[in-house]
């Protein structure tokens, strides 16, 4: 697989890191229940189709990415940094 | 004191691992390595809204633009290489100055002295793409990684900060810097790679 | 020496000016520059080349190219000795070493062939069905001899002596094959500027044109190759790759390929790899790979002497061999004439032709006339003679009548296959074509184009359209301009009419669908019967399409005996899906550069070379080559230098390198708040010049690192983290960073590699450390109490942190400088030290005073762990959100009897203690039911004098003092150990404070 950084360019999936779905939130501070926490950590959907996804640029500028990747072809239609997102959202 | 002067003598990175000479095939050397030793580098994070007045600072004190993308540009002593959003290596040709430059950047970037984290050496030579090409998952045909680009990316993995600098009289002259602890696996590979094409070796 | 019988006087690709000398099992040969093996061996009139794999049947040559399941040969000797080869690819070279395979004690008289006797045993499935009984026969009996009698080649056994390469390359179009459609794939291409990469499986270019008799702009075709190669070595941007196969096609336009740069040498050239690894990354391909022929099933089709009919005419054309003197053509359509055509050309005798299709066309008819050949339209060959050797053919006519006809050669026709594995590799589906009778590629890969035979597109005509067409097309797409459009050239007619004849029922003998499993058409049959019917179950079940061949020419023949047995179409009953490699690829081409000392990387620490002067012993540790301990003269064991360095550190002083560990330069307004977050304790009142110890969870709850964390400014810490997972938690600290809090200023980098830290432990560290520091620095207890971290100087001036932190429990040290000054810090330190008898030590040394003190490392910190079973709980905050918290919190983690760490003594001081063992409460069995947790770490202690450990027990600390066994049965240990603290060493901690 190749995935194109928004930064480096097209880079050979051996430079990523993968973690998973990139949609759960954590559920952040002391006002979190445990069952909220336990479905972030452990619960995930498995879609056959498009799936957006947490990697991990370790290799070149260290960025995590967001990357939406179709799990039936590899066909990555877009990724994005995760930190833009965040940042986009909270705004 | 002249003894305690002597035994605090800094190593270099490549020492007991390469040195200069030739190897491989023989005739004309098909790529042409420089070790490098002694230069300045340190990670440079500019802070929150804080690039346009590092990048200011930078321009002033060092006549060199803080690239925006994956280049290397290089000033008369110092070269700044993007190594990631807001984030750059500032290399200094010598450590004379390095520390106080580092300290007036401090205001604007987080800034961690990476002098000697890294191996660097310099290739070129007639077959220098065709030895590359056996670690560099990169295209770097000369349309497609133009003098003064940059990439942070994988030689046999080891992770490097790849840079292609202006031509010189052989030809594309590519830089390597690398972890330091590395540089023996890195070298192995190296050596390997550009037996079948002959290699002289020198130190900067 | 022989003088090749069976080559023609003259004509052919090869130069007969450079005689080539090879052996076959030990007897000699002579062929030619341009030859194959199979080839030469043909010349020379070697028919029988192996023999099969389940029933040893005697077999020769059946195709001339990379689809060969019969000419599996081991080639060259010793080292490079190389199973498996297939005699039809493999280029000749001087003094080249074959031997036959699968055949004892010889290749003519074979006692193993008896297993063809036996073959009613050993019909599909039969080691399913055979061996069952009774069980403890099949290891001890039955595996060691089908071992034995059934197989292929065998490994050399030893070290392969050659470099490999692996290297990437980048390309606007890479074209598959270099036959005419490639070639002209790759001249629209080239001429339109692209970079092109045209690879081709072949030593020669040039494809069926190197084997065909054909005319291209009416000159032979030889001609039109020829122009076309020189205009493509002319196009800078166009890189030729004979010798190289594109053996898998991956996601997003990565293509793999191995490149033979050395197999047709005896070795490889001085510096040069035997073999190349590519990964090709193009922007889009043409598969312009050919196709490949097909056998009929008939019995006795495995004679040797039964030959393809295309490969007879490349061994008559390209080769100048005849591979018989009397010939009999068995063919299924228009393609087979052609080689009666070309053999009576060559001078050879045609003595039959049998074409099974049922018209009498009269062209045909005059063809067999002017060949002085018997004509048997609508007929079918319904048995061979001879053994090992063909003697001679049964022809049955259209009107069922029998006739035995002589022969030594028998060539078959019986339509192409194209060769469409690559477009299966992603899971494309190649569907059925009724008017051409064969799969074609079905939904492509994205990127991939397929042009020619390939596509189902035999006729040279189509190819050299094809090429043309789908370069220009290919050039478009990847974003450049096409040239003007070329006329396609003319060639001379052909046909390419086809009734497929799948198989022939005989009288009697095997017929063979898959040669090289030796897979009959009862085989499918009773595959059928016995329900195994889906073309996946009948690979399984009968080994169709298994091995070195991956059924390349006998997988549509096993499809279209189970659609006649099932009664359904052959598109009904399946398709292969191909997986990539499309042929065997050595290992070695995969690895490269990565094997033996550099399977992994390696990395050294910046006082590594004093280290290995000093004498160190270094072990693995991660990628790390770390000082396990430093013997002296004399020590004969390695537990007496340890003693001796742990003696040394607790009564004078010590230096052990610790650059390995990670570190963290952390800065930034919200730098505090975030290791708060990312960490279970208390950050915020840590001050400058201070270090805390730090535990790090994962947000599963367990403990993933450990290590401190030191304020070298308001908003800037150094983190260290243990050297096993200095990665993981970078990625880790990014994570938190990016994707959960980006909001928060915090920027961080590693500078592991930018500093060399030994630490200096001992009653004499400080006054060791004090020859090192420059003298302005006040190191006194007061000055510089237990966790101090401040910035220093060495050596005049070179900038140095100093952390008093300790893992011994000693008074101890840890002591940076910049990597450079690594190896003169210690020898500065080694000079400051020898007053009081300083000592290196290695990780051993650490590790069993880690141990005597009870510190958690790497052993406990197993990922499985919490906080509270490793005694840490008190360092979860109960203040504060951070990762894991919550996870941690979860009632099963907090339950009394989860296993928890605990120190454990043997009762009787003498025994030996193993890290391991599993503890069970005495008087119980030793049974996984009874099993309360086992030992993490040991170590002897020479403070002690006894051996010590630490592990995990249901129940941990609120048992010290009971007692349990300590069960080790695979060292054969079974000890009564006491339940201690885990603290042996120093409990008040004065040392450390001293």
């Amino acid at each position: 697989m190749r995935i194109t950084c928004p930064h480096c360019g097209a880079r050979d999936a051996q430079e990523f890191t993968y973690l998973g779905a990139a949609d759960p939130q954590r559920p952040d501070g002391m006002a979190a229940t445990e069952a909220a926490m336990f479905d972030y950590v452990y619960l995930r959907e498995n879609p056959a189709g498009p799936h957006r996804e947490l990697w991990y640029h370790g290799a070149g500028c260290h960025a995590w990415l967001v990357v939406t990747r179709d799990t039936r072809t590899h066909a990555i239609s877009a990724v994005e940094p995760a930190k833009n997102r965040k940042a986009g959202a909270a705004a | 004191m002249a003894e305690t002067a002597i035994s605090w003598a800094p190593r270099s990175a490549w020492a007991g691992i390469a040195q200069a000479g030739s190897f491989g095939a023989s005739g004309e050397a098909g790529v042409t390595a420089t070790l490098l030793d002694g230069f300045g580098l340190a990670t440079l994070i500019a802070g929150p809204h804080a690039t346009a007045a590092l990048s200011r600072l930078v321009e002033v004190k060092l006549g060199l633009a803080l690239p925006r993308a994956p280049k290397i540009v290089s000033g008369a002593t110092h070269d700044a290489i993007w190594v990631g959003p807001e984030q750059w290596l500032l290399r200094a040709a010598s450590r004379d100055g390095f520390q106080p430059l580092l300290a007036e950047l401090a205001p604007h970037a987080a800034v961690s002295d990476q002098s000697d984290a890294r191996a660097a050496l310099r290739l070129s030579g007639r077959r220098v793409r065709d030895m590359l090409a056996k670690g560099v998952m990169l295209d770097l045909h000369p349309a497609a990684f133009a003098v003064g680009d940059a990439a942070a990316t994988i030689i046999a993995y080891i992770g490097v900060q790849l840079g292609r600098l202006p031509d010189g009289p052989d030809g594309a002259v590519f830089e390597i810097m690398l972890p330091r602890s590395m540089a023996g696996s890195f070298w192995s590979w190296f050596a390997a790679s550009a037996a079948e094409f002959g290699c002289a070796v020198s130190v900067a | 020496m022989s003088g090749q019988p069976f080559r023609l006087a003259s004509g052919g690709l090869i130069d007969r000016a450079q005689a080539l000398d090879f052996s076959f099992d030990g007897k000699s040969y002579r062929g030619f520059a341009g030859d194959t093996l199979a080839s030469a061996l043909l010349a020379n009139g070697v028919r029988l080349v192996g023999r099969s794999f389940k029933y040893h049947r005697p077999r020769g040559v059946l195709s001339a190219g990379p689809e060969e399941p019969n000419a599996l040969v081991e080639l060259r000797s010793g080292a490079r000795r190389e199973p498996n080869t297939r005699a039809t690819v493999v280029e000749l070279f001087d003094g080249l070493e074959a031997a036959s395979q699968n055949r004892w004690p010889s290749l003519a008289f074979d006692l193993l062939s008896l297993n063809g006797l036996l073959s009613p045993a050993l019909v599909a499935g039969f080691y399913y069905k055979t061996f069952m009984w009774p069980a403890a026969f099949w290891e001890k009996l039955y595996e060691p001899l089908i071992r034995r009698a059934a197989g292929l080649g065998r490994a050399a056994g030893l070290e392969d002596p050659d470099h490999y390469d692996k290297a990437f390359a980048f390309c606007d179009m890479l074209v598959i094959g270099g036959g005419p459609t490639g070639l002209a794939a790759a001249l629209a291409a080239g001429r339109s500027g692209a970079r092109v990469i045209l690879c081709d499986e072949d030593f020669r270019l040039g494809g069926r044109l190197l084997a065909e008799k054909r005319e291209i702009d009416g000159k032979p075709a030889a001609e039109w190759l020829a122009a076309a190669l020189a205009e493509l070595e002319s196009l800078p941007e166009v890189r030729i790759m004979p010798r190289t196969t594109i053996f898998g096609l991956y996601d997003h336009g990565i293509y793999g390929a191995v490149e033979r740069v050395g197999d047709h040498l005896p070795e490889p050239a001085p510096r040069q790899p035997r073999q190349r690894g590519w990964r090709i990354y193009a922007k889009r391909a043409i598969l312009a790979a050919g196709a490949l022929e097909r056998p009929v099933v008939f019995p006795g089709n495995d004679t040797p002497g039964v030959m393809l009919a295309g490969a007879v005419r490349t061994y008559v054309n390209r080769y100048g061999v005849l591979p018989g003197r009397e010939t009999v053509l068995f063919t299924a359509g228009d393609d087979g004439w052609a080689t009666a055509r070309d053999i009576a050309a060559a001078g050879g005798k045609v003595a039959a032709i049998v074409d099974a299709r049922s018209d009498a066309d009269p062209v045909r008819k005059g063809l067999a006339d002017k060949l002085g050949a018997r004509l048997f339209v609508g007929g079918v060959i319904e048995g061979a003679s001879g053994g090992r050797q063909l003697a001679g053919v049964t022809i049955r006519d259209a009107s069922g009548a029998t006739s035995s006809v002589t022969c030594d050669l028998l060539a078959v026709s019986n339509g192409w296959n194209p060769t469409l594995h690559l477009t299966s590799h992603q899971n494309g589906k190649p569907v059925w074509d009724d008017d051409l009778h064969c799969f074609v590629p079905g939904t492509l890969p994205a990127g991939l184009s397929v042009a020619g035979s390939a596509a189902g597109r035999f006729t040279l005509a189509q190819a050299l359209e094809d090429g043309a067409r789908l370069g220009r097309e290919a050039v478009a797409e990847a974003g450049l301009t096409p040239a003007g459009a070329e006329p396609v050239p003319a060639t001379d007619p052909e046909t390419a009419a086809l009734q497929p004849v799948w198989r022939v029922k005989g009288a009697k003998g095997k017929a063979f669908v898959d040669y090289q499993n030796d897979v009959t058409d009862k085989d499918v049959e009773l595959a059928a019967r016995e329900g195994f019917r889906p073309v996946e179950h009948l690979k399984r079940y009968t080994t169709l399409g298994m091995a070195t061949d991956q059924g390349k020419t006998s997988n549509l023949a096993g499809l279209a005996i189970m659609a006649e047995q099932t009664g359904k179409t052959i598109p009904q009953t399946g398709s292969t899906t191909f997986r990539p490699p499309y042929t065997p690829v050595a290992i070695g081409a995969l690895a490269g550069h990565h094997r033996g000392k550099d399977f992994r990387l390696t990395r050294l620490a910046p006082t590594h070379g004093w280290s290995k002067e000093q004498g160190a012993v270094f072990i693995e540790s991660g990628p790390w080559l770390r000082a396990q301990y430093y013997p002296k003269p004399g020590e004969s064991d390695w537990l007496t230098t340890v003693n001796r360095e742990v003696l040394a550190v607790r009564s004078g002083v010590g230096i052990c390198d610790v650059s390995t560990l990670g570190k963290i330069d952390i800065q930034g307004a919200d730098a505090a708040e975030f290791l708060e977050r990312v960490y279970t304790n208390g950050w915020k009142a840590l001050p400058v010049g201070k270090a805390r110890y730090g535990l790090m969870l994962r947000e599963d709850g367990f403990v993933m690192d450990d290590g401190t964390t030191s304020g070298l400014g308001e908003s800037h810490f150094l983190m260290t983290t243990t050297t096993a997972n200095a990665g993981k938690v970078m990625q880790h600290l990014e994570f938190c960073h990016q994707v959960l809090w980006p909001e928060f200023d915090v920027r961080m980098v590693s500078v592991s590699e930018q500093w060399a830290q030994a630490s200096i432990a001992g009653p004499k560290a400080r006054e060791t450390l004090r020859g090192v520091l420059d003298p302005e620095h006040d190191i006194s207890n007061e000055a510089f109490p237990y966790l101090a971290a401040r910035a220093v100087t060495v050596g005049g001036g070179i900038p140095a942190r100093l952390f008093r932190i300790s893992f011994s429990g000693e008074l101890a040290y840890e002591l940076a400088v910049p990597a450079g000054y690594g190896d003169a810090m210690m020898r500065a330190l080694m000079r400051a030290g020898a007053p009081f008898g300083i000592t290196p030590y290695g990780i051993e040394a650490l590790g069993v005073m880690r141990v005597e003190k009870g510190h958690v490392a790497g052993n406990e910190l197993n990922g499985q762990t919490t906080a509270r079973d490793l005694g840490l709980g008190k360092m979860m905050s109960s203040k504060k959100d951070y990762i894991g918290r919550l996870m941690a919190q979860r009632a099963a983690l907090a339950e009394k009897d989860r296993p928890s760490f605990v120190g454990f003594k043997p009762v009787d001081p003498a025994q030996r203690l193993r890290a391991g063992a599993h503890f069970i409460g005495i008087g119980q069995a030793a049974a996984m039911e009874n099993d309360e947790g086992y030992m993490t770490s040991v170590a002897y202690s020479p403070h002690l004098k006894h051996w010590m450990g630490l592990g995990l027990i249901k129940g941990g600390a609120a048992r010290i003092g009971e007692r349990v066994r300590a069960y080790d049965p695979v060292r054969n240990g079974d000890i009564v150990v006491e339940i201690c603290s885990p603290v042996f060493v120093d409990p008040e901690g004065a040392r450390l404070h001293g």
